[in-house]
């Protein structure tokens, strides 16, 4: 389809075992495209974002992330994931080190960049996302809004091309959740290239290009935001919706 | 292998008195572990510290140490107490069964205190509150809530305690007990073969910690029984 | 029965004459059976059955028999091996020291191995996924992230560890060393002063003991300053 798609998932399935947890996943996401994926728990969107990356191996299909495909080739791998930044419902911290550590670490080890260089780009990202005076604390002197903000800095850090975020504001308090999402919905002001597992239905509202409903392990339904709320066709979706809006 | 030949039975024997050592330890430990448990978990200031005492001296001795202490000085103490009463005993032997059993009891009881304790503390107020509010009662509670619940915490580190205890009886040869390293040194004196002799006691050992570990194993399953899901 | 006290003031400074071997003994072979227990644990871990099965073998000989039969085995059965007379480690099993030192390091290594497993196990996946996102390399991930978690979680039980191996020291002594407690055992059978000497010299343990775990206390806190709020 398009040439400029940065991610193309064909035919894409994977199983634990016997149980199968993505069934002919077809997916193209377009370079600075805004992707929400949502769905019922168990549906298999983290194990679809996961296979982006190669946390989880997929075992039938193609991904091709920016041209490469994803295969056993351990430095294509890295080549990949590199350029695929990714930020986890636990934040995820480096626990033994401090902020800015966490910030510098893969800058220096992975992209090798001198340490000052990595300070610099470490102390700017922390700026972005509002919390520098925090540099030299360890993660478990932060609250949760402010460590997942860390952790979307130290992923910025690795400047990637495309970000996913696997449900980042499930694990906060609810007084803390605006927080991150204002900092997500920054990113995709400026162009990033995203793929969100959210259930914050006013985040996909008005940042998403599409909406994509996950269930048992399929794609159900793809739409923009404004048909995927207001009109969506299938009675899974619905189904979904109600649940997740009536409360 | 006919080296051995004559010495199997006294193998046997030997390990015969490690069984019996264990056993006997094993209660002894098991009642020093409850009632030092108990002092730690009292409102009594003097039975606490006495209790954190017993467990400081004993993690910070040797057990080499407490077995001579324990053999010698009692040896002593207990000639002079006879002495009292007839004054030609020169001196009174303890047996080092008795001395030896003590002496690792002792010792592992010290550790157990903190496992009892540690148990004890860790039981779920929840389930407690609960089987209260079922209407059982105090005793009820204790016998079928609570005694369950530590025993399944306890058992892991139990079960350490029970090889420590094992492997501890190897000490007691020292003294002069007749378990298994004891016979290997006797047979050693006249095969001088004492790769192979002492080899045999690390099998014996080893054939002792297996049976334990299996055990506790075993009962590990019987314990977790209900948090398998029905699946 | 009394309590002797000019004997303790006399045996005192001759037990405390072994305390240099005591000292020997454990740093040698706690520095030894860290070395060991880290190859031991790495094969443990490593997922290719040809390294994990011996290692878990190793684990299970030396844990499984007393430590006293395993001395025994090294300092009188060893000599006994005419591969081991012949070698040029031989010299090391002529030795009580070398025999002492071989059997300590085996045997803490195994405990340790296990410690040190556990520590590693107990390094929060997630972490190691954060890493992996990021583009760190396996070799990456196990330098950086695994093992300095891992030490610090390890370490409570360790110190519980080095605390066992300065009292297994003590069985050097029957070995025909003169760490302190041999010397001990030496001045009990010249004057039949059990209580005096032995509760002297366990005195002297209990206070290395606590010296260990108030220094290891410092070294948990300092490697755990990131854990506190
Ligand atoms: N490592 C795994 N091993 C076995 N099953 C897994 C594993 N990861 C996920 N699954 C299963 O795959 C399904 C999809 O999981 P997941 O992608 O995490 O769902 P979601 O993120 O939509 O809640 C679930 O049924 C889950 O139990
Ligand atoms: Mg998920």
């Amino acid at each position: 389809m398009t040439s400029n798609a940065v991610i193309q998932m064909k035919n894409v399935g994977k199983s634990f075992g016997t149980f199968q947890a993505l069934k002919g996943i077809n997916l193209e996401v377009a370079k600075g495209e805004r992707i929400v994926v949502c769905g019922p728990s168990g549906s298999g969107k983290s194990t679809m974002i996961r296979c982006i990356n190669r946390l989880e191996k997929h075992d039938e299909g193609k991904i091709i992330i920016d041209g490469k495909e994803l295969t056993d080739q351990v430095d294509d791998i890295n080549a990949v994931r590199r350029e695929v930044g990714m930020v986890f419902q636990s934040f995820n911290l480096f626990p033994h080190m401090t902020i800015l550590k966490n910030l510098m670490l893969a800058q220096r080890l992975v992209r090798k960049t001198s340490k000052a260089e990595a300070r610099d780009t470490a102390m700017q990202l922390l700026e972005r996302v509002k919390i520098p005076e925090q540099a030299d604390k360890y993660p478990i002197q932060l609250s949760g809004g402010q460590q997942q903000r860390v952790a979307i800095a130290r992923t910025l850090c690795m400047k990637p091309k495309i970000i996913l975020f696997d449900e980042p504001t499930s694990a906060l308090d609810p007084e803390m959740i605006n927080e991150v999402l204002e900092v997500m919905t920054d990113l995709a002001r400026y162009g990033m290239t995203m793929i969100c597992v959210t259930h914050e239905m006013g985040f996909a509202r008005s940042v998403a290009d599409r909406v994509i409903f996950m269930d048992a392990g399929e794609i159900v339904e793809e739409a923009e935001p404004k048909a995927f709320f207001s009109n969506p066709k299938n009675d899974r979706t619905k189904k979904f919706l109600s649940q997740i809006l009536s409360h | 292998m006919d080296i051995l030949v004559g010495w199997w039975d006294d193998y046997f024997w030997g390990s015969v008195v490690v069984a019996q050592v264990f056993v006997c330890s094993l209660i002894l430990m098991i009642i020093f572990g409850l009632i030092g448990a108990a002092a730690k978990l009292s409102d009594n200031f003097i039975a606490q510290k006495l209790a954190n005492g017993y467990t400081i001296v004993f993690r910070g001795t040797p057990e080499i140490l407490v077995i001579l202490l324990l053999y010698f000085g009692s040896a002593i103490a207990l000639t002079s107490i006879a002495q009292i009463f007839n004054p030609d005993i020169k001196f009174l032997d303890v047996p080092p069964f008795w001395a030896g059993t003590i002496a690792i009891a002792l010792i592992v009881g010290s550790y157990a205190t903190e496992t009892f304790r540690g148990a004890f503390l860790g039981v779920n107020p929840g389930s407690i509150e609960a089987a209260r509010a079922l209407g059982m009662s105090n005793l009820q509670t204790f016998i079928y809530v609570r005694v369950p619940e530590m025993w399944r915490l306890a058992l892991p580190a139990f079960g350490n305690h029970m090889l420590s205890l094992v492997k501890d009886t190897a000490l007691i040869s020292i003294i002069g007990l007749n378990e298994t390293l004891f016979v290997a040194k006797q047979a050693i004196g006249t095969t001088g073969e004492p790769f192979i002799m002492y080899i045999v006691v690390g099998l014996i050992y080893l054939g002792f910690s297996t049976i334990i570990t299996l055990s506790v194993m075993g009962l590990e399953r019987f314990g977790q029984r209900h948090l398998v899901s029905s699946q | 029965m009394s309590f002797d006290f000019t004997l303790i003031i006399d045996a005192v400074p001759k037990i405390l004459l072994g305390i240099g071997l005591t000292f020997q003994l454990l740093v040698v072979s706690a520095v030894l059976g860290l070395v060991l227990a880290i190859g031991i644990m790495l094969m443990r871990i490593s997922g290719k059955w040809y390294l994990s099965w011996p290692a878990q073998i190793y684990i299970y000989i030396f844990r499984g028999t007393p430590i006293l039969v395993q001395i025994f085995i090294v300092y009188y059965g060893f000599p006994q091996l005419e591969f081991i007379r012949e070698s040029f480690i031989w010299p090391l099993f002529r030795d009580p020291f070398g025999c002492a030192i071989v059997a300590l390091t085996l045997n803490t290594g195994a405990y340790v191995s296990e410690i040190l497993r556990g520590g590693v196990m107990g390094v929060d996946r997630g972490i190691l996924e954060a890493g992996t996102a990021l583009g760190l390399s396996v070799r990456q991930r196990f330098i950086h992230l695994t093992s300095p978690i891992a030490i610090r979680l390890a370490l409570p039980a360790y110190g519980n560890d080095v605390i066992s191996l300065l009292k297994s020291t003590a069985l050097a002594s029957t070995i025909t060393l003169a760490d302190m407690t041999g010397i001990a055992r030496t001045i009990v059978a010249q004057t039949f002063a059990p209580y005096e000497i032995f509760i002297s010299l366990a005195i002297i343990y209990m206070i290395l003991t606590w010296i260990l775990q108030k220094s290891l206390g410092r070294v948990e806190r300092h490697l755990g300053r990131y854990m506190q709020k």
